[in-house]
């Protein structure tokens, strides 16, 4: 389903079908009609097939719809806001967040909280960085705002655990060092728009 | 008739094993039927239903039988607590006291210790009306148990239930006459000895088969004629302040009535355990009955259900009328040909 | 010489068509920010010398371009702040700023305050004309706390500025950067004025002036403070937070009696430790500079503690059958009023020999001179042109006395004597007219006599004084006084040109001098006779409330309950007692400063055990907070009866420091006191030593502070330091230490000081009233 049909807000130009629907019986003698017509009409045969032709579809044409859920998982958007990740520089692998705490800043949820000192490259170091899920409200503010694309909204939406804490630490959100090749950009929140090469003015260089 | 007197006696040894084989099957079956319920609606609407617990989910009865017995037992504070607690027992009880009355399988003799189990726990002589009034009085059960609840919607369940059952007991009677007056007898076996010859009473008497079944579907409060705890209106109707076991109760009983319907419309119009063809007359009756149960939950994914102004409308103004020509017409036609 | 502000020396001035009033001989941009009227400036500084490096003040003034921060107003001047064409230049002028300008605000400590950033904004720059090549510019450490990263740095000179002419160590200057030309085609086609600026800014960076890698300054800090952007930050603070995360909690600075007006800003230690912890110390550098006690010794709190109800019945025990209670001068005008209560109501004695006497001493004071309490004070003496000071080793006791001697050179052209027996190398650097006189211990009152003989109006003086001052030939008390008469009378003439305002500062050294009487009436008759304001110096953080509030005793007797000093049961705010106390920075409640004001301090850090006002709940009877003392403060010493949250606590735009209340200082008529002739040969002789701290350490409270790292120990000049060996035992009458040896590279001539900061060390005990002691040294 394309998003143009939701992006349609005038109400009657969809494809509605109309119900053509019988007139209201009024005497005795028409609702005793109206009873014979649909007793003898083969409507409620018609029922019945439909709930077996489904029975037969769904056990021996494959036509099952179930969802085994915790075992299958249909594809969600690559712009859903779920447990954060934070990503890494794909060349070096180094975790891409300076620690400029714009993040910290813009929740509005008041939920994240970062620990930076000056390291022994004489960088800003995160040394811990955490989202208090329990009051995430999943807005994106965050992925928007940073600098870095390093804090992004990921594909973890089971936020049921005994301790929500066990989502929300640093290393728990940075992208595992072997699966840096698995890394996705975000499409959400924050993302690069398509074009903005065309949108930026480049600053002129002296070399 | 003859064959009858050449059984061996029944002795009370049998009648008990026939009644703890009764009670256990049918129960069994009966929870079986939640399941199988919850299955065929499932496929109906192309889910999978439950699968979780047990192979194909089979063990899903037990669990929740685990969950029912385990649950708190809760009594509403102003409700009458006597009856409150008994309602679902008279329920429970008249299913089960019904099935006495049919002929549930063929009789056979337990080979070592020689005790003959007969095909029915106690043939009395008026073995429909029997199970019909057993089923009748089965109506006390959401009757009392609404009024003692001490909760609008369970009054209401009630009150629909008064209406419900007692409209359409008389349909299921007069339906059910002009198949007795064509046997002559009032006794399970005798129709199905009627039928031996493998002529369907149902050939007889397809309006009254018809009418048995709708009245049927009403009395065991199935879809579409299931006002008494409809969800959409009344909440849960007469079980709304049950939980636990005695929840529990009311749908064995349910189950067990519906299973009742179907021996009764299998024995009465489809032939009874009579062997058909190359199949053993066991198998036949299994199968009558399973269809007629499957029939049971068939209509319920495919029709909705109706209002009750409908309901009393199609009993005394449809129903009822039709049963009483279709009994002048057979009285008719058995003068004319007998 | 009033400081009322008359409407005489006000003028009118338009800004923009509204008209305003203004001081005369005002800066335009201070009268505007005076009438909180904004004018964009970022090298000017208020109170220091405007640099021109910035230039983004330009206004049209009567038809002319000027720059806001170095023009006077006048009578009618009418001022635009924006035209087409300033706007241009103040456009390009953010624009050339941001050319080259490292992308880094992600990492950046003044993200957020930065003035960079929000200049870049107000002028809505969004792209860049300019481009030149970058040339290579290094981070670098200057000092224990200073990093300095050149990449970041927009050399609007504030540092070198505020270093230069407020804090007086000069440490910093402008340097050569090695940058390109700048293309001359840009001349034409640049704003004027931005090119102007570009093409300074291109040639120049900052770099510490001694030619070292290292500023060897007194590390106060005030240059992290006043930058712009966050090319200057301080090593500790470095990384460790952002800006806007940190709670600005106002508070008093609890180290020199200074009470200078801090923010401390807190946030939770960590992200498992959710306790408040203090990030940084900062303040309103326009108004008040720090030194760096008050800038970097913030982590003093007494952390962890909770109520123990034993240890506080121990307390209680121990005060009542206390016969003394000792304490210092770092504790709150309401926690002396409890003391004093105790005093009254108890009969304990109260004995400070930190504050004794000075309280002695103010009482001489008042008595000869029927002034309730000195006249001056900081602020004051930074309007002054000539400035003395006596009895005190600037430097190290009061950072903003040295800071008003400073600006005083600096800002009005004005001329300094420093009277002191330990030679100060920094001092003669503060100006060309500043002379130093490095005299021997116990001729304090000959340097009294000699200003009496430089600045008295003769024919106020009485007679016999004026006849003993003539009594010393032509320029005998000079030479007594280690200087070079000829010399000085020479150049005299030049120093008192145009001097009108003259301000005596009065250290330490006098209050307890043997003859501490003869000084006070001494300085009185300067006062009275050479138009002298006079200023001094409390010894230490609250010196000046103790003495107004505490009725003190000359001596400790039996049972002893020590807060936050020796004794037989011990108080303590530094976790070190028997029963816990609060900090300075987890309490509220006033100060008395320096320049008489009632000042009030918050609470920067929790608190979890018991206060002194419990022990009083306890012993007599108190109110339910220690702040609600605070109107009870005694009003027959100047104070008001005002509660504590109606005490104001800010800045105005002007500068005007609102902050509490100024004492009310009572006169009555008195005759001209009779002053003693001094004694010659009264000098010390032999090893000497001065009790003194080495800058930035005031107590055990700095002292705790993790970046305050000044050793306990015997400083001495290079020299001298060679003399005595790396440890040595300096004995005295009464006992004897043993101490490193520490070299103060700016320290001249033989005499040693010895630290007193460690209370443990009893450093007071050994040297009895007077800061001078001779004793006899010992290399071990
Ligand atoms: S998604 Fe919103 S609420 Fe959650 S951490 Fe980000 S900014 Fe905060
Ligand atoms: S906004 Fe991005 S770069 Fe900045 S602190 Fe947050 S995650 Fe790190
Ligand atoms: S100095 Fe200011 S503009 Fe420069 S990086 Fe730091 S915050 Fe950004
Ligand atoms: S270091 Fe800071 S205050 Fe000093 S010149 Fe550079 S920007 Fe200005
Ligand atoms: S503020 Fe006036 S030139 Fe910078």
């Amino acid at each position: 389903m394309s998003l143009e049909q939701f992006k349609n807000r005038n109400v009657g130009t969809q494809n509605y079908v109309k119900l053509d629907l019988d007139h209201t019986p009024t005497s005795g003698w028409c609702q005793f009609k109206q009873v014979v017509k649909r007793t003898f009409k083969p409507e409620l045969f018609v029922g019945l097939w439909v709930t077996l032709r489904e029975m037969i579809n769904a056990l021996f044409r494959g036509k099952m719809h179930t969802t085994q859920y915790p075992f299958e998982k249909l594809p969600i958007s690559p712009r859903y806001r779920a447990i954060h990740d934070m990503l890494r520089l794909l060349e070096s692998g180094h975790y891409r967040c300076i620690g400029c705490g714009l993040c910290e800043k813009i929740c509005i949820a008041n939920c994240i909280t970062m620990e930076t000192r000056y390291d022994e490259n004489q960088r800003k170091e995160v040394s811990e960085y955490t989202i208090n899920f329990g009051r995430c409200i999943f807005c994106g503010y965050c992925a928007e705002v940073c600098p870095e694309l390093a804090i992004v909204h990921g594909q973890r939406y089971e936020t049921a655990s005994e301790q929500r804490a066990s989502f929300s630490l640093f290393e728990d959100m940075l992208t595992p060092i072997d699966q840096l090749n698995l890394q996705q950009e975000y499409q959400g929140f924050g993302a690069v728009s398509p074009n903005a090469d065309e949108n930026i003015k480049k600053t002129p260089l002296a070399y | 008739m003859e064959t009858a007197t050449m059984l061996p006696e029944v002795t009370a040894a049998g009648v008990i094993i026939k009644a703890v084989l009764i009670l256990a099957v049918i129960a069994a079956i009966a929870g079986f039927g939640t399941y199988i319920e919850r299955k065929v609606l499932a496929f109906m609407q192309r889910r999978l239903g439950p699968q979780h617990v047990g192979p194909f989910g089979l063990l899903q009865l037990a669990a929740d039988g685990i969950k029912l017995f385990t649950k708190e037992d809760i009594i509403p504070q102003h409700a009458n607590k006597i009856i409150f607690a008994v309602a679902p027992v008279i329920t429970a009880a008249t299913a089960f006291i019904a099935l006495a009355a049919v002929p549930v399988f063929p009789d056979f003799t337990i080979p070592l210790l020689d005790i003959y189990v007969p095909s029915i726990a106690s043939d009395v002589n008026v073995g429909i009306l029997f199970v019909l009034g057993m089923m009748a009085a089965g109506l006390y059960g959401p009757l009392l148990a609404g009024m003692a609840q001490a909760n609008k919607w369970g009054i209401i369940g009630s009150a629909r239930t008064a209406i419900q059952f007692l409209s359409y007991e008389v349909v299921t009677g007069l339906s059910i006459l002009a198949p007795i007056m064509m046997v002559g007898s009032l006794s399970f076996v005798d129709f199905n000895n009627y039928q031996a010859d493998g002529t369907w009473i149902v050939v007889y008497q397809p309006v009254a088969f018809v009418l048995f079944l709708i009245a049927g579907y009403a009395e065991t409060n199935r879809t579409p004629f299931d006002l008494l705890e409809h969800e959409a209106e009344i909440v849960s109707g007469y079980v709304t302040e049950y939980s636990g076991m005695r929840w529990g109760l009311f749908f064995i009983g349910e189950y067990a009535n519906m299973i009742t319907i179907g021996v009764i419309a299998s024995i009465v119009f489809l032939g009874g355990y009579n062997d058909f063809w190359i199949f053993p007359g066991w198998l036949m009756i299994i199968a009558k009955i399973a269809f007629s149960f499957f029939f049971m939950l068939w209509v319920r994914a495919a029709w909705p259900h109706i209002r009750p102004d409908q309901l009393m409308w199609l009993c005394w103004k449809v129903l009822m009328p039709l049963a009483v020509v279709n009994v002048v017409i057979t009285g008719i036609v058995m003068m004319i040909v007998g | 010489m009033s400081e009322v502000q008359t409407v005489d020396n006000m003028v009118t001035i338009s800004i923009d068509g509204v008209e305003y009033k203004a001081k005369e001989g005002e800066y335009i941009l201070n009268a505007a920010r005076a009438n909180d009227v904004f004018i964009p400036a970022i090298c000017y500084l208020t109170r220091c010398s405007p640099t021109l490096a910035c230039r983004l003040c330009l206004v049209e003034a009567d038809g002319k371009q000027v720059y806001a921060c170095n023009t006077k107003v006048k009578d009618g001047m009418s001022v635009t702040v924006d035209t087409p064409n300033i706007l241009e230049e103040r456009r390009a002028m953010m624009e050339v700023y941001d050319v080259n300008h490292p992308l880094q605000c992600g990492v950046c400590d003044q993200s957020g305050e930065c003035e960079l950033q929000n200049y870049t904004l107000e002028m809505q720059v969004d792209s860049q004309t300019y481009a030149i090549k970058d040339t290579e510019r290094h981070t670098a450490n200057w000092s224990s706390v200073l990093h300095y990263d050149a990449g970041l740095c927009i050399v609007c000179e504030r540092c070198t500025t505020v270093c230069k002419d407020m804090i007086g160590d000069s440490a910093l200057k402008t340097t050569k950067r090695g940058g390109d030309k700048l293309d001359k085609s840009l001349k034409d086609s640049m704003p004027k004025d931005a090119y102007a600026m570009w093409n300074k800014l291109q040639k120049s960076i900052i770099a510490p002036s001694n030619g070292t890698g290292s500023t060897d300054c007194s590390d106060c800090g005030e240059c992290i403070a006043v930058c712009p952007v966050g090319a200057l930050v301080s090593r500790d603070f470095q990384y460790t937070t952002n800006a806007w995360d940190l709670k600005r909690i106002p508070a008093v600075s609890a180290h020199s009696s200074d009470g200078f007006a801090i923010y401390y800003e807190t946030k939770p230690r960590s992200i498992s430790d959710r306790r408040e912890k203090i990030f940084r110390v900062t303040n309103e550098w326009n108004f008040v500079s720090l030194d760096g006690s008050a800038r970097f010794g913030y982590d003093f709190e007494n952390e962890d503690v909770t109520k123990d109800e034993k240890a506080f019945a121990n307390a209680v025990e121990a005060l009542k059958k206390a016969e003394t209670i000792r304490f210092n001068s770092v504790i709150s005008n309401e926690e002396a009023l409890m003391l004093q209560t105790l005093k009254e109501k108890l009969g304990v004695k109260l004995y400070n020999p930190e504050v004794r006497p000075f309280q002695k001493f103010l009482k001489l004071y008042s008595e000869a001179s029927g002034k309730s309490l000195y006249n001056s004070d900081s602020t004051k003496a930074m309007k002054c042109d000539f400035v003395v000071s006596v009895g005190g080793a600037l430097r190290n006791d009061s950072p903003g006395l040295k800071y008003a001697f400073n600006n005083i050179q600096k800002m009005n052209k004005g001329a300094g004597l420093y009277f002191h027996p330990v030679g100060d190398k920094l001092i003669p650097t503060f100006g060309k007219n500043v002379e130093m006189f490095i005299h021997k211990a116990g001729l304090e009152e000959a340097s009294l006599y000699l200003l009496l003989d430089l600045f008295a109006d003769k024919s106020k003086l009485p007679a016999d004084v004026k006849d003993y001052i003539e009594s010393f030939e032509n320029g005998k008390l000079i030479d007594m006084l280690g200087g070079d008469s000829e010399k000085f009378m020479a150049g005299f003439d030049k120093m008192m040109k145009k001097k009108e305002k003259f301000v005596l500062m009065v250290g330490e050294d006098y209050y307890g001098h043997p003859k501490a009487e003869n000084l006070a009436k001494l300085i009185v008759l300067l006062e009275e006779t050479a138009g002298f304001e006079v200023v001094m110096n409390p010894p230490k953080s609250n010196a000046l409330g103790v003495a107004l509030i505490c009725d003190l005793d000359d001596e400790a007797t039996g049972y002893t309950v020590g807060y936050n000093e020796n004794g037989d049961f011990r108080l303590s705010a530094l976790g070190d007692g028997d029963l816990d106390l609060p900090a300075f920075n987890q309490q509220e409640g006033t100060v008395t400063t320096l320049s008489k004001r009632v000042v009030p301090t918050n609470v920067a850090i929790d608190y979890g055990g018991y206060v002194l006002n419990d022990l009083m709940a306890e012993l007599v009877d108190a109110p339910r907070l220690t702040i609600d003392w605070t109107p009870y403060l005694p009003t027959d010493k100047g104070y008001k009866s005002v509660a504590f949250d109606d005490l104001a606590n800010s800045f105005d735009n002007a500068g005007n420091d609102n902050r509490g209340y100024l004492l009310d200082v009572t006169t009555k008529e008195v005759e001209l006191p009779s002053v003693e002739k001094f004694d010659e040969n009264a000098t010390l002789e032999g090893d000497i030593v001065y009790r003194c701290n080495p800058p930035r350490q005031f107590s055990d409270f700095s002292d705790k502070a993790h970046q305050i790292f000044e050793a306990f120990g015997l400083y001495a000049s290079e020299e001298r330091a060679k003399e005595l060996g790396s440890k040595v035992e300096v004995v005295f009458e009464n006992g004897s230490i043993e101490v490193d040896v520490v070299v103060d590279k700016k320290m001249e001539g033989n005499i040693v000081a010895l630290s007193d900061f460690k209370s443990a060390q009893n450093v007071y005990e050994l040297f009895g009233e007077s800061r001078y002691a001779t004793v006899t040294i010992r290399e071990v």
